[in-house]
């Protein structure tokens, strides 16, 4: 599982996320509608996944850790 | 600091000055949604390099900013002076701050307080009830109707990432291509991933992500429903991207950009009177801003940041004169804590600029932008950095050389008085002033050398990402290594590198490397590894490409040849496997069974040989079958000097470039012998044949000179090995070849000229074509 939530009540987004985890965080995200998303683990981001975190907005910690994301989504859009 | 540090206080500092320059812009003109567009993104990509080298203060104040600037930019606030103000002043923090990264490594103790400060500050604007949200002048939508054969969302793109793009136009000159792909919505349970199409595009430039209806609040979203549109603007036509989105063709829309929308040609280009005009704009607005800064207020930071600005103002219309003039006012400005020095400064500037006196205006044209940066209160070095214009160093460089040149001639010169008037103290004098100037101009062209030397990180930087978008699409696993990226080599060189490089990582991705199942049935770690490592070696930089795949094998590369008809049986058979390998250079050679859309189309290998011989370097391959292949790039660290050996044959002269030349041999005449119509000799086991450089070059035979000197010197060119027989070697010495130029560049044979000390032109010999 690459989303998960840790015991500090953050979400957790690690390794290749496919796009079976857009639904795991959106559920996470809906029932944990304050916890921050560190995303800086996570070293490929699915459009489904990536499109939750636009949609949902949540607090994110860090830098992304997919570097295309990071360069050209995350810098301007989020 | 390493690479990334360096990168983000060199583009950090371009963001600063770009969006101080577009908010004085907007107080001055009015807030076209261009430029708030413009301001907008140099602060969100400020915050996202600041989120990357982990400052969290610069994050926390360019948040703040950046939220009223959204607010600002989805019409819901009006510009007002103060919003300007504090944005200008948040960028002051800003730039204070890269200053103090760059020379200490990090924030200063109390970032963290003042950033709170700043935040605070910023956030109490967005506070304020503001009504006016119908500020956005109607002047913006009547510039925009201009421009109808550009879509607005194409026109918004380009505008966003226009400093890029102009970068890059100015690099590679180019056409460029807009993609606008809404994804179906569905598309994500037939396994698409369209953000990995977009990932898979070459020389991406600009992109956006964007909703296309509204996002419904989190409880009521479909995560499988893709709601996206995707604006994408890349270097290239349509037809690159057509194999990438062929299966959403659908779904696409491609746009070649029209030349006239692009940034830089036509908009770009302002005439000295406007160049002028926006100088005396941005030093007005340095003078008023410091005439408001009171002495409590942060006055250090100020003063900086105006003299920075001035200084890049005047750079920009070239008045050098003038930066000079502000640079002095600085320190004392910020030692007496009174900006009145500056001020003052900044008027005799401005009244300079008026009158038009010593208008260093000659060359205006698109010219070496000055770009000045971090300076320096207490004495502390923070690094300038000067933008030049790549042109301007080779003319540097050019005089450089000629310097040489002249220098030899002045070698000449004093062993003839010498020779002339014997050894007394005046010869000894012109000696000993020949020998420092000789120093003084090697060190010269050394120290020009230098400005042109790059980190490998330029191009090493790409290929983790290029490698992890390949694997994906082989469907391997495979992680890139880099080292040695802070190696140095020259521009020109490095420029040319990416090709051989790409070439030689696709060719380890697609035919290197096993699949997972193959290296989990061979024992091997599932995930390959592809290491780029960069190591100087004496006078060379070496660049080695290597993987941990399942290697070359010599027989499969033998039937190859065979089936190619490259080499006929028998000369295959007298090959060992080492030379076998090196078959895999030949042109129109290639293992792969199949043809991929990455590699194997049959060319490759002999491009990256050929390359690399352009540049002066050498390719050799090692293989072990089961362990992996390694690929050597034996790189000059430049391209300007080369070795050359003088030899003499019939009275005349030629150079050969040493690094051809392998040996010299002298031989008594009993050791040649007639084979197969030509002369030869056995070296060390091998048979040379032996050409006379005479015959070669068509020179008039001279009767006087006995048949063979018996003086050869060993030439290794293309994996062949000749001697050339000449009457005497001269001298070795490096000079500065001049590619043969007009009616002489189709003479074949010849690598360039150089000017000998006595004033005469030397030919230097291309080995390559004059051997049979």
């Amino acid at each position: 599982m690459s989303v998960r939530r840790h015991d500090n009540g953050q979400i957790i987004l690690e390794g290749h996320c496919p796009a079976e985890d857009a639904e795991t965080l959106l559920q996470l995200l809906q029932a944990n509608p304050e916890s921050p998303v560190d995303w800086t683990q996570c070293s490929y981001l699915h459009t489904a996944v990536l499109q939750v975190i636009l949609a949902v907005r949540p607090a994110r910690i860090g830098a992304c850790g997919d570097a295309w994301v990071r360069q050209w989504v995350a810098g301007d859009r989020l | 600091m390493n690479a990334l540090h360096e990168q983000f206080v060199t583009e950090a500092r371009e963001l600063i000055h770009q969006a101080g320059d577009d908010l004085i812009a907007v107080e001055r003109e009015g807030a076209s949604p261009e430029r708030i567009d413009r301001i907008f993104r140099a602060f969100h990509t400020l915050k996202g390099s600041a989120g990357v080298v982990e400052l969290s203060a610069m994050i926390l104040s360019l948040h703040a900013a950046e939220d009223l600037l959204a607010a600002i930019h989805g019409g819901r606030m009006a510009v007002t002076p103060a919003m300007i103000e504090v944005a200008l002043a948040c960028l002051d923090q800003v730039s204070q701050w890269v200053d103090d990264f760059e020379t200490q490594g990090g924030l200063p103790v109390h970032a963290g307080q003042d950033a709170q400060s700043m935040a605070g500050r910023i956030r109490d604007l967005l506070s304020e009830p503001t009504s006016q949200t119908s500020g956005r002048s109607d002047r913006s939508a009547s510039e925009s109707a201009g421009k109808d054969a550009v879509p607005e969302w194409l026109t918004r793109l380009l505008a966003a990432e226009r400093s890029k793009i102009s970068r890059h136009l100015q690099e590679q000159p180019g056409k460029l291509v807009a993609l606008w792909y809404e994804p179906r919505p569905g598309c994500f349970f037939d396994g698409d991933d369209p953000l990995a199409l977009i990932r898979a595009m070459p020389n991406l430039l600009a992109l956006n992500v964007e909703a296309r209806g509204a996002w419904p609040p989190p409880a009521e979203l479909d995560p499988y429903a893709c709601n996206l549109r995707i604006q994408a603007i890349a270097a290239g036509s349509p037809g690159d991207l057509a194999g990438i989105f062929r299966l959403v063709a659908d779904q696409i829309c491609v746009i070649e950009i029209p030349s006239e929308a692009l940034p830089g040609e036509t908009g770009a280009r302002t005439d000295g009177d406007g160049r002028a005009e926006l100088v005396r704009a941005i030093l007005e607005e340095q003078r008023r801003v410091l005439n408001a800064v009171s002495r409590s207020d942060d006055m250090t930071g100020r003063v900086s940041a105006a003299a920075r600005a001035s200084v890049n103002a005047l750079g920009y219309c070239q008045r050098i004169d003038l930066v000079k003039l502000i640079e002095l006012a600085v320190k004392p400005a910020i030692a007496l804590s009174d900006a009145a020095v500056l001020i003052s400064a900044i008027d005799d500037a401005l009244a300079a600029l008026a009158s038009g006196v010593g208008d260093g205006g000659d060359d205006t044209e698109g010219g070496g932008q000055l770009l000045l940066s971090g300076t320096d209160e207490a004495g502390r070095a923070a690094t300038r950095l000067l933008r030049i214009d790549e042109a301007r160093i080779d003319t540097l460089f050019n005089l450089a050389g000629e310097l040489i040149v002249a220098k030899n001639s002045l070698a000449h010169l004093a062993r003839r008085i010498e020779d002339e008037v014997g050894r007394n103290e005046l010869t000894s004098a012109v000696k000993q002033s020949h020998e420092s100037i000789g120093r003084l101009a090697g060190e010269m062209h050394g120290a020009i050398l230098q400005l042109r030397m790059v980190p490998v990180a330029q191009v090493f930087r790409s290929f983790p990402r290029l490698v992890r978008d390949m694997a994906h699409r082989f469907d391997k696993k495979v992680a890139c290594v880099t080292h040695g990226e802070t190696e140095v080599l020259d521009k020109a060189i490095i420029d040319r590198l990416f090709e051989p490089l790409l070439h030689l990582v696709r060719n380890a991705l697609d035919h290197g490397i096993e699949t997972s199942q193959q290296r989990r049935a061979a024992g091997k770690a599932e995930a390959a590894t592809v290491t780029i490592s960069a190591s100087r070696v004496g006078n060379r930089l070496v660049i080695e490409v290597s993987d941990d795949g399942r290697g070359i094998d010599p027989q499969i590369v033998r039937d190859k040849a065979r089936e190619r008809a490259l080499l006929t049986a028998e000369e295959l058979a007298a090959l060992s496997d080492e030379q076998v390998l090196e078959l895999i250079f030949s042109p129109g050679f290639s293992t792969a069974t199949e043809v991929s859309d990455i590699s194997g189309r049959g060319i490759g290998m002999d491009v990256v040989r050929s390359t690399v011989e352009q540049i002066g370097g050498r390719v050799s391959l090692s293989s072990r079958v089961g362990a992996g292949t390694a690929v050597r790039l034996d790189l000059p660290l430049n391209i300007a000097m080369t070795r050359i050996m003088v030899v003499e044959s019939r009275g005349q002269v030629f150079g050969i470039p040493m690094d051809a030349v392998t040996e010299t041999v002298r031989l008594t005449p009993d050791r040649i012998s007639y084979i197969k119509g030509n002369n030869a000799f056995v070296l060390r086991d091998r048979i040379v044949p032996i050409c006379s450089l005479a015959e070669l070059m068509n020179l008039p035979s001279a009767p006087t000179l006995p048949a063979g000197s018996g003086l050869l010197v060993v030439i290794e060119a293309s994996g062949k090995i000749v001697a050339i027989e000449v009457d005497a070697i001269r001298d070795r010495f490096e000079v500065v070849l001049k590619p043969m130029q007009g009616l002489l560049s189709e003479a074949r044979g010849y690598a360039g000229t150089t000017l000998l000390g006595d004033g005469n032109v030397l030919l230097v010999l291309d080995v390559k074509e004059i051997v049979p």
